[in-house]
């Protein structure tokens, strides 16, 4: 079967962007065409994956179709994905699959989403639209809410305490810190995490990821004509997706997402690797109870060590097992919905490519995953990517 | 401890809130205590009379189906049993006359003024607001009252099905049962929700409560569910303790008002 190979990458800086839609896609897309070694021309694109949740209804209908118009991509085959936060991460997935099938040769795969620019009432009510509308919301649950349930659970259920998340906050602001793509690009002690607002109890300020503006794409080619664009492309290795109930209360146990655990079995299998050989890996940190069960559930950590490993530090760059959201995370380096999935993607890279800041360089890494949640882990995509094919 | 207050004489029942007759709670009206009324009362049938000209607001479900999915009594327009709504204090009454009856006096309790003047605002604000489109259709909502507001359940091969669901892994349908949820449930987890935690519909009333608090709950039969909890006070809800359910307002949009049940500590 044809092999994958991911020859661009390229993004907005997360945060409050000056530009919108049209602008923002038209940059990511720039970049990505600019970072394909050998040059690349978008009319060769045959297939295109836009996530986006199409935040506070703008250009809800023909999303996609408008920004390939202004970005040199007109004409093209190309479509909206939409599952939430995990919009761009099965934008990829698709993307994979049209050139595993051996329908397309070149596609591209990107995701976006202007946050920023609505006011505060508006931005609430869009923010709890991807739950379960009926039963959970309307009963007085949005996202805040239902991960603050499942850390309460998480502490009730383990050994662990809101200090785990604390760490988990240092760590990713830490990382994004060096980030010139990060949105939070702020370094926090541990004793401020820890004293921050309280949102939903125990889940405060400094547990939440921001709301950001922010494009991102990937160019992605048949192994047959790779080496047209790069003599060092990245190859995603193994993709999976899975998804639940959701509504929390549906789920058997609140403290794992089966969608991550289903979604990374089937790419570690694809790949043919397990989580021991993942050098570094970008995990949806929506809230940082949300980085503790994807260590878990990924299979970083055993069931219930979360905490510790967050605690012990496993995750922080070049000094534990793995390392956990390089670029910052959502917590740091931003949420811009759709746009996360290709956003970690990008990451993945040039972490593998060496072409990040040097401070912020993961040593010898040589597999990179990326982790990508919908809602409360209504649904999910995880992707391993290799320098080695 | 009860969520309402009732006197009763000569085949005649008052009741009203536990903040008096001047005001329902932050979550009450006429229609709650009504409903509260009726389930401490021997079911039979009643006959709403012009209950309805004074509530607030209009439900978002007609009265009679609110009350048939939520007690075991029924609306009957021959009923002799009449329900009266005083217009000037949140008391109601069910009698044996269609004739407006005396209302007795109701010692005033003490309560936050303040607090009542801005969530009556607040509840106004919310009603004539409208859905910004991530909405449950009327259509959904009236066919899931029994549901909501009864803990009505569905049976699939001996699983007690809850809230309900269409389909099974067989693709059967999933029919609705007899079966009914227990009326006390233990609480997996909780938080508490700021204005920034809470969902829209909610953070209005958030500031104004100091908060509103959100438990996951899990019944005897097995299903879990989602609850706003009420009357609560100064107590902070646990794991593992227990919470019954009481019908109040939940939110205000498009013009009505929607009701549904909320948790209430059982030692509170």
């Amino acid at each position: 079967m044809v092999d994958v190979a991911m020859v661009g990458a390229g993004q907005t800086k997360f945060g409050n962007h000056p530009l919108g839609l049209k602008g923002m896609w038209a940059e990511a897309i720039e970049k990505a065409v600019l970072s394909v070694d050998n040059g690349f021309d978008s009319t060769d694109v045959e297939e295109a994956f836009i996530g986006s949740i199409a935040f506070g209804g703008s250009q809800l209908g023909n999303t996609a179709a408008l920004l390939t118009e202004h970005s040199g991509m007109g004409g093209v085959s190309v479509r909206r994905v939409e599952n939430a936060c995990a919009s761009s991460g099965f934008a990829l997935r698709d993307a994979w699959m049209a050139i595993k099938s051996g329908q397309a040769d070149v596609v591209v795969a990107g995701g976006i989403e202007k946050m920023n620019d609505l006011s505060a009432s508006r931005k609430r009510y869009w923010l709890g639209v991807s739950g379960d509308t009926e039963w959970e919301r309307l009963a007085g649950l949005t996202f805040p809410g239902t991960y603050a349930l499942t850390a309460r659970r998480y502490f009730h259920e383990f050994e662990s305490t809101h200090d785990d998340l604390v760490h988990v906050s240092v760590k990713n602001h830490m990382h994004g810190f060096e980030n010139e793509a990060a949105h939070l690009r702020k370094q926090v002690s541990f004793e401020k995490a820890q004293s921050g607002f309280m949102v939903a109890d125990p889940l405060t300020l400094y547990d939440c990821c921001p709301t950001s503006d922010g494009a991102s794409a990937v160019i992605l080619v048949a192994d047959h004509i790779a080496h047209k664009f790069t003599d060092t492309p990245v190859w995603v290795k193994g993709s999976g997706a899975g998804s639940d109930h959701l509504a929390l209360h549906d789920r058997p146990s609140i403290t794992q997402l089966r969608a991550t655990q289903s979604a990374a079995a089937k790419a570690y299998k694809n790949a043919g690797v397990t989580a021991n050989d993942i050098d570094l890996a970008e995990v949806h940190d929506c809230f940082t109870i949300a980085e503790v069960l994807a260590t878990e559930d990924l299979g970083f950590a055993g069931r219930g060590l979360g905490g510790t490993f967050a605690r012990e530090g496993e995750g922080r760059r070049n000094e534990g097992s793995v390392t956990i959201n390089a670029s910052g995370g959502l917590k740091s380096k931003g949420h811009p919905l759709g746009a996360t999935g290709t956003g970690q993607a990008v990451e993945i890279f040039k972490q593998l490519r060496h072409q990040v800041e040097p401070e912020r360089q993961v040593r010898d890494a040589e597999l990179g995953l990326t982790h990508n949640v919908g809602g409360s882990g209504a649904t999910c995509a995880v992707h391993v990517f290799g320098r080695q094919r | 401890m009860m969520s309402i207050q009732i006197i009763s004489n000569d085949e005649q029942y008052f009741a009203y809130s536990n903040y008096g007759g001047a005001w329902a709670g932050p979550d009450g009206d006429r229609l709650t205590i009504l409903l509260a009324l009726l389930k401490q009362l021997p079911a039979g049938s009643i006959n709403l009379h012009r209950f309805e000209q004074h509530l607030d607001f209009t439900p978002s479900v007609d009265v009679q189906e609110i009350i048939e999915s939520s007690t075991e009594w029924r609306v009957d327009d021959k009923a002799v049993l009449y329900v009266h709504s005083n217009k000037n204090q949140y008391v109601v009454a069910i009698t044996t006359s269609h004739d407006e009856p005396n209302w007795p006096s109701i010692d005033t309790i003490a309560f936050d003024a303040d607090m009542k003047s801005q969530l009556d605002e607040q509840w106004r604000i919310e009603v004539e607001g409208v859905s910004q489109g991530a909405y449950v259709s009327q259509a959904q909502h009236a066919t899931a009252t029994p549901f909501r507001l009864g803990l009505q359940a569905q049976v699939d091969r001996d699983q007690v099905v809850w809230p309900p669901r269409h389909l099974n892994a067989s693709g059967q349908r999933i029919e609705s049962s007899d079966r009914q949820l227990s009326e006390t449930a233990t609480i997996l987890s909780w938080t508490r929700l700021s204005a920034a935690g809470a969902p829209s519909e909610f953070s209005g009333r958030a500031p104004i409560l100091n908060g509103v608090s959100t438990v996951l709950v899990q019944f005897d039969e097995g299903p879990k569910g989602v609850f706003m909890l009420t009357d609560d006070g100064e107590m902070s809800p646990k794991i593992d303790a227990v919470v019954h359910f009481d019908i109040r307002r939940l939110y205000g949009q498009d013009g009505m008002m929607h009701y549904g049940l909320k948790a209430i500590l059982s030692d509170s």
